[in-house]
């Protein structure tokens, strides 16, 4: 910093504040009273293509400062209600509106304001890393420095000079989330974000969403990695046919959804699942281990998979 | 419109050539036939600066069109004989022979000759109270033989109408068999061709003293005034349109689709890049390539051009209007592939068109193309041979400008960027 022009410093210390700022912004939105206010609130949404009906009038709210995923199954509608939120899609009959403007009117003014990865890859390929971040680093009028914090935030500094080409997927994705992340968007959409990613670089991604969210950002992604949703996010709206089916944080769905039953196999041999919900049949279970005719007890753990099925109707029997 | 954003757009197009060079390779290949074109001269001649006679040689040679042009300022003389020519008129050459009346009152401006035509002119002035016969013909510079099919059946058929028409008048006065003699007339050798004319004069003279039925015969044969397609403007000519079509009708609609086709154009379209900036950055990026690029070759090839107006204002229409058809093709395709084959379609199709158009003598149809303005109006720039009628092209090829560009703007407002 001190060996650059005098304006350049200036021009860096002046976006030091800017960031400062916001972010005491987004700190003081999160303690304020009226943090439930929706980051994004979403009314009757209906989008059709010709006759198919890819969202069925969903209503959701979500919140600022908070960690949202969107679940469903293959063509339930998820990406459909990114394309929305994004601008790319006109809804057929409801309102959408992004940090209180409607996204249809308003797109100009949301778009800066929101950063998205998409399911697939879209780089410059024959521009090396570092390039392609800083041509929207550009486009953002985000000064370069920002450019190596991403590089270094997504453990890519190493590969920053290697042209796009040579990138492996992973790699891929997260230069996809460091230009997300280049301006500090205050919403955040991510279409599978830890696709073709290995364990760490999966942890990494949580780590800079989780951030991202303790900064005051609104994070958004869609996943159909059940432990992802379990682990990182604070609320989850499942979808199934263009229709909400559940919304609520992981733990409730599964208190609320999932059967809690305990096999237990006797020393005869003998083999029977008692469900814990109903009386007789927990006394029925203490008795049997009293009596010491238990050969062995497994109680079935909580199960976010199978509470996603069942919600979603595709659950085997 | 923000200037970093468009400042970022623009570098991003001249990086994306850079980092690919195949675009840049091809330029450069235009600019090295460029440099070669200037280097080797070999008749050494000036830019474009072939005089009518000396160096010029048409794209293709021969003459498969020849006018006959004729006033019916005596009809005693005229209209027999071209009756007798038009029945005379071998089966071979009847495609490509047009009998035209030249009527002085029906000339309105200079006569143009395409490449490939001639003209034969017949007329019957009267010089010195004696009625003439004159027959001129105009054959493509530098190319006297190219005549040959057409004078062979002209002054054999020429000289045989006369003797008709001199024979019949000797009935009608009384003169019942006169002594002619019936050398031919289809010698290639001018002198043999007007001594038998002669000497039809002469027997019909000597069978009928002072009747002047058949009047002297005046031959005269040389170059069209005009020069034909020279062959080093026209290859000049042809590098700079292939310039601005490889930058705006090639390039751009591929390369956009490619963008289109990757998801690169839709996150672009996520920044704060507006639609508007973006396809300005592109607008500004294709033609001014393609435009430095064909000014580049135009000044290698010939300084001077580049401090005429016409140059540039045929440039600046040029660039326009195939950022329109670019544009156009960008919008309709889908993928890189698509665009690709849009762009090559469209130039085979447009060739086609005018090809079919000119051999058949259907100079409407190609006044509707863009393409057949286009190189009249830089080969007359590049050749220094601006006349008025280059001008009208020039205007034709600025309105077809704007119709391709207003046609791309619709598409691409009711289309949209998906």
């Amino acid at each position: 910093m001190q060996n650059k022009p005098a304006h350049f410093a200036f021009f860096i210390s002046n976006f030091e504040l800017v960031r400062l700022g916001s972010k005491l912004v987004r700190n003081s939105e999160r303690e304020s009273p009226d943090m439930t206010d929706a980051a994004i609130s979403i009314q009757g949404l209906r989008v059709c293509y010709g006759r198919f009906t890819a969202v069925d009038g969903l209503d959701l709210d979500i919140r600022k400062g908070e960690l949202f995923g969107l679940l469903g199954p293959n063509g339930a509608g998820k990406s459909t209600t990114i394309r929305v939120l994004i601008g790319q899609r006109r809804p057929t009959a409801g309102r959408v509106a992004v940090l209180g403007k409607d996204v249809v009117r308003e797109w100009a003014a949301i778009k800066p304001l929101f950063g998205y990865v998409p399911d697939r890859e879209n780089h410059f390929e024959e521009f090396t890393g570092r390039r392609n971040l800083e041509f929207f680093a550009d486009l953002y009028a985000v000064p370069r420095l920002r450019v190596n914090e991403c590089l270094k935030m997504v453990e890519l500094d190493d590969a920053g000079d290697t042209v796009v080409r040579g990138y492996s997927l992973g790699m891929r994705r997260k230069l996809l989330l460091a230009r997300a992340l280049l301006h500090e968007p205050r919403v955040l959409y991510l279409d599978e974000p830890t696709a073709n990613l290995d364990i760490h670089s999966a942890e990494v991604v949580h780590r800079i969403l989780r951030e991202r969210v303790e900064d005051g950002a609104t994070v958004v992604l869609t996943t159909h990695d059940m432990d992802e949703v379990e682990k990182i996010c604070d609320r989850v709206g499942i979808v199934c046919k263009g229709k909400l089916v559940a919304l609520d944080s992981p733990m409730n769905l599964k208190q609320q959804h999932t059967e809690r039953k305990t096999d237990a196999i006797l020393t005869t041999g003998e083999r029977m699942t008692i469900n814990m919900d109903r009386e007789p049949e927990r006394a029925k279970l203490a008795e049997l281990v009293r009596s010491g005719a238990t050969a062995s007890l497994r109680t079935r753990e909580f199960d976010f998979h199978a509470t996603f099925l069942k919600l979603t109707g595709q659950a085997f029997d | 419109m923000r200037l970093h954003i468009l400042r970022a757009l623009v570098g991003k197009e001249l990086r994306r050539h850079i980092a690919n060079r195949g675009g840049i390779a091809l330029g450069l290949l235009l600019v090295v036939a460029a440099l070669l074109l200037s280097v080797f001269n070999p008749a050494g001649l000036g830019a474009g600066g072939s005089s009518a006679d000396e160096g010029g040689t048409g794209l293709v040679g021969g003459v498969h069109h020849c006018f006959l042009y004729y006033t019916g300022e005596d009809g005693e003389l005229i209209s027999p004989l071209l009756d007798h020519l038009e029945q005379t008129l071998p089966s071979e050459l009847a495609p490509h022979v047009r009998f035209r009346n030249l009527a002085p009152d029906r000339i309105q401006s200079g006569l143009e000759y395409s490449p490939g035509t001639a003209s034969i002119r017949i007329t019957a002035p009267v010089v010195d109270g004696s009625r003439r016969l004159r027959v001129e013909i105009f054959h493509p510079p530098g190319a006297v033989a190219a005549m040959a099919p057409y004078e062979a059946w002209l002054w054999r058929e020429l000289r045989d109408g006369l003797q008709l028409i001199a024979e019949r008048k000797l009935q009608s006065l009384g003169v019942r068999k006169p002594a002619i003699r019936t050398t031919g007339a289809d010698d290639d050798d001018l002198w043999a061709v007007r001594d038998s004319f002669a000497r039809l004069q002469q027997d019909v003279e000597e069978a009928k003293p002072g009747a002047d039925i058949v009047p002297a015969v005046e031959i005269d044969r040389r170059g069209l005034g005009g020069q034909v397609l020279e062959l080093r403007s026209a290859i000049a000519t042809a590098l700079v349109v292939f310039a601005l079509y490889f930058s705006c009708v090639y390039l751009l609609p591929t390369l956009n689709c490619e963008e289109r086709e990757r998801g690169v154009l839709l996150a672009q379209a996520l920044s704060p890049a507006s639609p508007f900036e973006i396809l300005l950055a592109k607008f500004l990026f294709y033609p001014v390539m393609g435009g430095a690029l064909a000014a580049v070759i135009a000044g290698i090839y010939k300084p001077a051009v580049l401090s005429t107006l016409f140059f540039w204002m045929g440039l600046f229409t040029v660039a326009g209007g195939f950022l329109g058809i670019g544009m156009t093709i960008a919008t309709l395709a889908k993928t890189q592939r698509a665009a690709f084959m849009g762009a090559m379609c469209y130039l085979l199709s447009v060739s086609m068109i005018l090809i079919i158009a000119s051999t058949n003598g259907i100079p409407v149809i190609s006044n509707f193309a863009l393409e057949y303005h286009v190189p009249r109006v830089l080969h007359a720039a590049l050749s220094g041979s601006v006349q008025s009628d280059h001008w009208l092209h020039l205007l034709a090829a600025m309105g077809l400008a704007a119709i391709w560009l207003t046609v791309a703007g619709w598409l691409f407002r009711r289309r949209g960027w998906q």
